[in-house]
Order: structure tokens, then sequence, then C-alpha cells
């Protein structure tokens, strides 16, 4: 009797209990694939074709200033860059602990103190970095009058390092009565480095655009007790620009560099910092017929060895972003987006082909039409501006075999439908 | 000279795409997908041999006269499924609802009815891990996954209507118009994504025919009852967007029963049915071919024990049949065995039938196994 009154409820619980442990649907046969599933997909084919309508050299970044690191180098007759870091406000007056604020009256213990990429380091001697006023009612800038001022009767001091002090932060001492007069006569504070020494130096200083820009300290007073003042780099000028004030604060200075490349040759990198510019013509049928898997732009490399032909260079290819309506590449080449965190690791020594993965503007290629989005990618160096190691390639006004071709692997659509 | 060369590529891509076939997973899931049968949880215990004098069941619209009241029908139909080969196994759970229809009588003599139950479900995912060399020769060697998940089914949509004046002869005609579609994902996945370009191509390929039913009942005493029926498929077009990719004529489907109730409280059935599967044929773009088959089943339903003041039906049944799509060229064919339990709820008013069906699918000489159990849950309703 107990048994026959339990049966439907059992019955019943286990019907329920069965029916939603089937509510969440499984059809995956992956398991059986080797014996049940034929192959869909079809063979992967490969075709070059001379898809590039413009390649040129164009300038990278958007002005004076701008990069993320300030490089110091001092390599004979191949390179030659200064720093300028910019102070325009200083501070009058401090507080001294337990007292009231007052009028800075003396400096003491005055440095900048930089942010250094120890990996940018090159030579094993000694340096000296030098430091100049560089303050000047010149046109902002202007290169030329900012190496003028680089004489004996702008110079403000002198360090000297040995390789071991050059750590990742680097204090640099400066004349206290310089920043005291600077200070008592309202001035702007703009110093100039230069590095010297018996051999090549070079070094690269972390940028406020890089995150970690210099700051100035000093002692308002000789009381060790009272905390140092701080001082931001800042730039007054020029007056109403003030993004541009704002790129100035510090900035690289090149008073020499390895001649670009020539017209006719792509070139990546370098100083002034440049970037290639490359439009595609594909086919339609290639990005809406069928199925790319990859594609490779396949450049052939010239061997540079202007300056350090075997240090490695980190290859970026970017995907244009900028629509039809900016026909200038220069500016087109300005307006881009990141495809790829995988990078190409040349040296501008190499030679031969090099292949650039271009799968991501291909996906991004295939939701935008031509029309609205020119198939183009920009090379740029991930360092471009902090070095002048500089890539270059074969454009498309070399001999056929050399100019720069899209290989694309690519597989038939699948026929989706019927069995 | 570069004009020249584009015309050349977007030539080559033109005209060297393969026809390629499709992942399947499983043997009864080939060509255009497994036939749920049409028939209620209660035709299912008794291996199918109810099914043409039951007014649930949707093989022949004769039997719609017998419903006595009118009723909604739903019915739920999970299939656990295990399929083994020489290089490995899988298990999966279809959730279907096969069946679902409304029955109400009109009058003294006739009955009509609206229903919807799947003709042929395509449900499927695959994945299938492969190497392929991508590049010009020697090329790069990568791993590639082949993603392939089709969702859907052909349906049956069939209005009925049945006449009866007495308990002896029935007779009923059906329209039917089979509707559906199948929703195909593929996928291409490579396993660097700043080399590689994964793809994903979809498509929604819907179907559309017509066909007519008759049936017939017939109880020359109360001991026993024959029936026949019979579907005259018509054009089974297939298309994708607004193109049509193919045609066939739905399968014919004639059947034969008989019934024997001189044992009190037991019913023996018996059931003969053939569909012209190969009519099919021509809608498979990689030449799958469908089979003409038998279906044979029969069962014993009996009175089982008073359970909380209601009588609960106990059934058995057996049944063989060929599904309708082959794999390697031969025949897949299906035998099943069901256990059945039926009870009315809330003073007969409703009603529930459960089957689980052990079904197991094989080729005459194939490696593969597979093992299924079938649950069903039908619920009716009378308003």
């Amino acid at each position: 009797m107990k048994l026959s009154s339990n049966l439907p409820r059992l019955l019943a619980t286990a019907a329920l209990f069965v029916s939603i442990l089937s509510c969440s649907e499984n059809l995956d046969s992956s398991g059986v694939c080797s014996v049940l599933c034929p192959v869909v997909g079809g063979e992967v084919k490969n075709i070059t074709i001379d898809a590039v309508v413009i390649d040129t050299t164009v300038p990278s970044l958007s002005g004076l200033g701008t990069e993320a690191g300030l490089l110091l180098a001092s390599r004979g007759d191949t390179l030659d860059t200064r720093v300028v870091v910019r102070f325009d406000s200083l501070p009058e007056k401090f507080t001294p602990t337990g007292d009231t604020a007052r009028a800075i009256a003396s400096v003491d213990s005055a440095y900048i103190r930089f942010t250094l990429d120890t990996l940018s380091i090159k030579g094993a001697e000694p340096v000296t970095i030098e430091a100049y006023d560089v303050d000047t009612t010149a046109n902002d800038t202007s290169t030329a009058a900012v190496l003028a001022l680089f004489r004996p009767d702008r110079f403000i001091s002198s360090q000297t390092f040995a390789r071991a002090q050059l750590t990742d932060t680097l204090k640099y001492f400066i004349s206290n009565a310089v920043v005291l007069a600077k200070i008592q006569n309202r001035t702007a504070l703009r110093i100039g480095l230069r590095a010297t020494g018996p051999a090549s130096s070079q070094m690269r200083f972390i940028s406020v655009e890089g995150g970690f820009g210099p700051n100035l300290f000093f002692r308002a007073t000789p009381d060790t007790t009272t905390v140092p003042q701080t001082v931001a780099p800042f730039s007054k000028t020029p007056v109403g620009a003030s993004i541009l004030a704002a790129n100035l604060t510090d900035y690289t200075v090149i008073a020499k560099a390895p001649p670009g490349a020539p017209p006719s040759v792509l070139s990546v990198g370098g100083l002034p910092a440049r970037r290639v510019y490359i439009r595609f013509n594909i086919p339609d049928s290639i990005i809406d017929s069928a199925t790319v898997v990859r594609a490779t732009l396949l450049l052939n490399q010239l061997p540079n060895t202007a300056i350090d032909p075997t240090d490695t260079v980190l290859l970026l290819p970017e995907v244009v972003l900028a629509g039809t309506a900016v026909i200038d590449p220069a500016k087109a080449g300005q307006i881009i987006g990141t495809i790829s965190v995988d990078t190409l690791r040349l040296t501008p020594g190499g030679s031969g082909v090099k292949n650039v993965e271009l799968a991501r503007a291909f996906t991004l290629w295939h939701t935008q039409s031509p029309d609205s989005l020119p198939r183009a990618i920009v090379l740029k160096s991930l360092t471009e501006g902090n070095t002048a190691i500089e890539l270059r390639f074969s454009s498309s006004e070399d001999i056929a075999a050399l100019r720069p071709r899209l290989r694309i692997s690519y597989t038939a659509k699948v026929p989706l439908g019927l069995p | 000279m570069m004009r020249k060369t584009l015309v050349v590529v977007t030539a080559l891509f033109a005209t060297s795409f393969p026809s390629v076939g499709k992942a399947q997973g499983a043997l009864s899931l080939q060509g255009l997908g497994y036939p749920p049968g049409q028939i209620s949880a209660r035709a299912e215990g008794t291996g199918g041999g109810v099914a043409d004098f039951d007014a649930l069941s949707l093989t022949t619209p004769a039997s719609l006269a017998g419903v006595g009241a009118a009723a909604l029908f739903l019915q739920y139909s999970p299939e656990f499924r295990r399929v083994t080969t020489s290089g490995g196994s899988a298990n999966t759970i279809t959730a279907r609802f096969p069946l679902v229809e409304g029955v109400l009588p009109v009058g003294q003599s006739w009955t009509v009815a609206l229903s919807s139950s799947t003709f042929l479900d395509r449900s499927s995912e695959t994945s299938l891990a492969r190497t392929q060399v991508v590049g010009e020769p020697p090329g790069d060697t990568v791993t590639l996954v082949e993603q392939n998940k089709v969702l859907g089914a052909i349906n049956d949509v069939r209005l009925a209507l049945a006449w009866s004046n007495s308990p002896v002869f029935r007779i009923g005609v059906g329209g039917h118009v089979f509707a559906g579609s199948n929703r195909i994902t593929f996928s291409n996945l490579f396993p660097d994504s700043a080399e590689f370009i994964s793809s994903t191509q979809v498509n929604r390929i819907s179907y559309a025919g017509l066909a007519a039913s008759i049936g017939l009942e017939w109880h020359p005493s109360r001991a026993i009852g024959f029936a026949v029926s019979g579907r005259k498929g018509g054009d089974l077009r297939a298309q994708s967007g607004d193109t049509a990719i193919g045609s066939a004529k739905l399968p014919d489907h004639y059947s034969a029963s008989v019934l024997f109730e001189g044992i009190p409280g037991t019913t023996i059935s018996f059931r003969a049915a053939h569909d012209n599967w190969s009519t099919l044929s021509a809608l498979s773009s990689t030449g799958i071919q469908a089979f003409d088959g038998w279906d044979i089943g029969g069962g014993l339903e009996a009175s089982g024990p008073r359970i909380l003041q209601r009588i609960v039906t106990v059934r058995l049944g057996g049944r063989a049949r060929t599904l309708p799509f082959g794999f390697n060229g031969e025949k897949v064919s299906e035998k099943t065995f069901a256990f059945g339990l039926g009870a009315p709820l809330t003073r007969d008013r409703a009603a529930i039938d459960l089957a689980i069906q052990r079904a197991s699918r094989t080729t005459a000489s194939s490696n593969v196994q597979e093992r299924g159990f079938i649950l069903s849950i039908g619920l009716r309703v009378s308003p």
C-alpha cells in the first residue's frame, strides 16, 4: 500500500529529474569526428599579387616633443642629439618646518631626476653630461635657435657618470646659483643637456609623454628637516598653443643624424622618425568571395649600416582608419589603429624578403567597404622617435621582383546548406 | 599589367571552389536528419503498433475520430545518445518537442485537428581538429579546428478532418505543409590570431512542401481492428535566402496496422509502414544516399495496477526501421525496445504518458555503434 502510493511520485520525480537534465542540450559529437565528420573546409591555396597602389614614406608623430623618450646621444659624426627640459614656473616661496612661508633666498642640492631606460644605453666609457641655459625668445620650434645656445657663455654645469652610475634613476646636479638666480629674477629655467666624452655614448630618458618625466628638486634652506622643493616641467610658450607648449616641456633636439633614405626607398624609424604608408587594391573577389586565412605583406629589406646595423627593431603594422576623405598619406598615416600585438623583429643591416602579417587588417576590411575605408596600412617602429635606427625596404618603384607584394592564403567558401 | 593580374585573380577565386560535405557526428544525423517518427508517447511505448489507432499520433487522420473530447497534446522527447567509433566516443543530449496537437470534435461525427510534428531533425554540432599547411611550400603547419553547428528541423504541419458515426468505421483526410529551416554555422578556428584569420560562415536554409494524407480504420468486432493510411508527398523545395537551391519529392508513406483487444484489459497491436525516403536523395549536394525503408513494430498495452485510485496503463514494445539517410552508402537501421506508462489525471480531464526507448543504430559493415535512450513525456489536456 505504501509502495503503491509512492510509486507515481517516484516515477514523476524521476521523469522530472531526467527532463531537467535534458534541458541543457549538448549536441557536441566531436569525440567521434575522426570517423563521422568529413573535412568540410577546402584546401588552402596561395596567391601572390602586386596589390600595392601607393607606398610612400611619411613623417611619424604629430610634432616636436611628442615622443615618449628623450634621446641624448653623442656618436661622433653619426648622431648628436640633445635634450631640453623646461621649468618655466619656479616657486618663489617655501615654508620651513614649523614656520610660515617666506621667500626663497638660497638654493641647495639642486638636481634633475631622470628616469633612464637602461636598455638604451650605448657605450661603456664614462659620459659627461653638460647643462646649458637654453632660454630664448626665439621661435619655440626652431631647432637651430636652440642648438646655437649650446655655447660656453650659456654653460651651467657638467657631471660625469661612469657606466655603472647610469642606473634607472639618474640624479643630474646643476648649479644652485643658476637656479636661485632664475627664481629671484622670475625667469624660466630651461636646461639643455649635451653628452660628451672620450667615446660614443647614447641613452634615453623617459619623457613626460612617456609617463615618467624629469623633475627638478632643490632645498630652499640648509635645514634638512624641511621638505625639498619639487618642480615639474612646464612650458609657458608658445602662448595660445597649449598643446604644443605641453609637448615642449621636454623634447629631443637633433643636431646631427644619419642621412635619410632616398625617396625611392621605404623608410621606417630614423630621426626624425618616419613611417611607411601602403595602400592596396585588393580584388573584392578575394575579400568577399573567398575565406582568407592568412595575408602576408612581402617586403624586400635593404641593408642600412649607417648606425647600429645589428640592433633589433620591432616593426609594427597598423591599419589606417582614415576614410577616403583623407587623401594625403602623411595625414592618413597618423590616423591608425592597432591590429597586431605581435611585432616583426628586424635588424637594420638585414636584407632579403621579410613577412609582415596582416591577418587582422583583413578581418577589419572584410566588414568595411573600400569606399569608406581604404585598404591601407602603416608600418612603424615600436620605438619610433626614440632611436635613430632606420629600416629600409624596396618600394614599388624598384624592379618587379623586389617590389612589395601581397601573399594571400585562402580557402573556398564552404557552400553551407544542403547536406 | 596590374589590372590584368587582378582579373586573373578574380577568375581564379571564382572557379576554384570545391563542393564539400557537412559534418554530422552520428549515424542517425546523416543527410537531412533524424525522423522522430511523428507518433505519441503512448504509441512509442508499444513500438509504434498502436499509432494508427491513436488520435494523438500523426500517422493517420482517421484515428482522430476516436478522440472523444477536445484535447490539447504536447510531447517532450529528449534523447541521450552515445556514439562509439574506433577513434573515440561522444555523448550528446538532444532536446526535442516532436509533437503538439489540438483536437476538436465538431458535432456527433466530425473531428478536426491542427498539429505540428518534427519530420526530420538535423540538430548537430561537431568540432574537427586537423593539421593544415598554410603558405607557400613548405609553409607553416597549424592545427585548424572546424566547428560545424546545424540547428533546426523540417516540420509537418497538418490540418486534418475525420468522420465516424459508429465505432466500426472511421475515415480521415489531412492536408500537410512541410516547413522549417536549418541554421548552419561553420567556423574555421586558427590558434594564432596574429598570423591567421579565423572565420565564421552562417547560412539559413528554409524548406517548404505540401502533402496530403488519408486514413481508414475498421473494427469488424470489438476484439479486432484494422487500419490503413497513406500520405502522398508533393514537392519539397529548399531555399537559401531568395535562391532556390534544390527540390525533391516528399516521401510517400503507407502503413497498415492491426489491433487485437480480445483479452480483457489488454491491447496487442502491430504495424508495418513503408517510407519512400529515397526521393529525398535529390536534396543532397554531396550525394548522400537516402533509402526506402520499412518501419515495423508491435507491442502490448495492458491495464496495470491501480495507484491512487487510477488505473495505470503499462506498455511494452519493439520496433525496427530503416533510417532515411545512409552512411558511406549503407543503410542505417534502428532497433528500439520500449517501455511505457500512462495514467489519467484530474478526473480524466488530463492524461500523462511516459515512454522510454532504448534505440540502437547500426550499418551492415561499419564499426560505428550508436545507442540512445529516448525519454518521451506526453501530456494531454481536455479543457
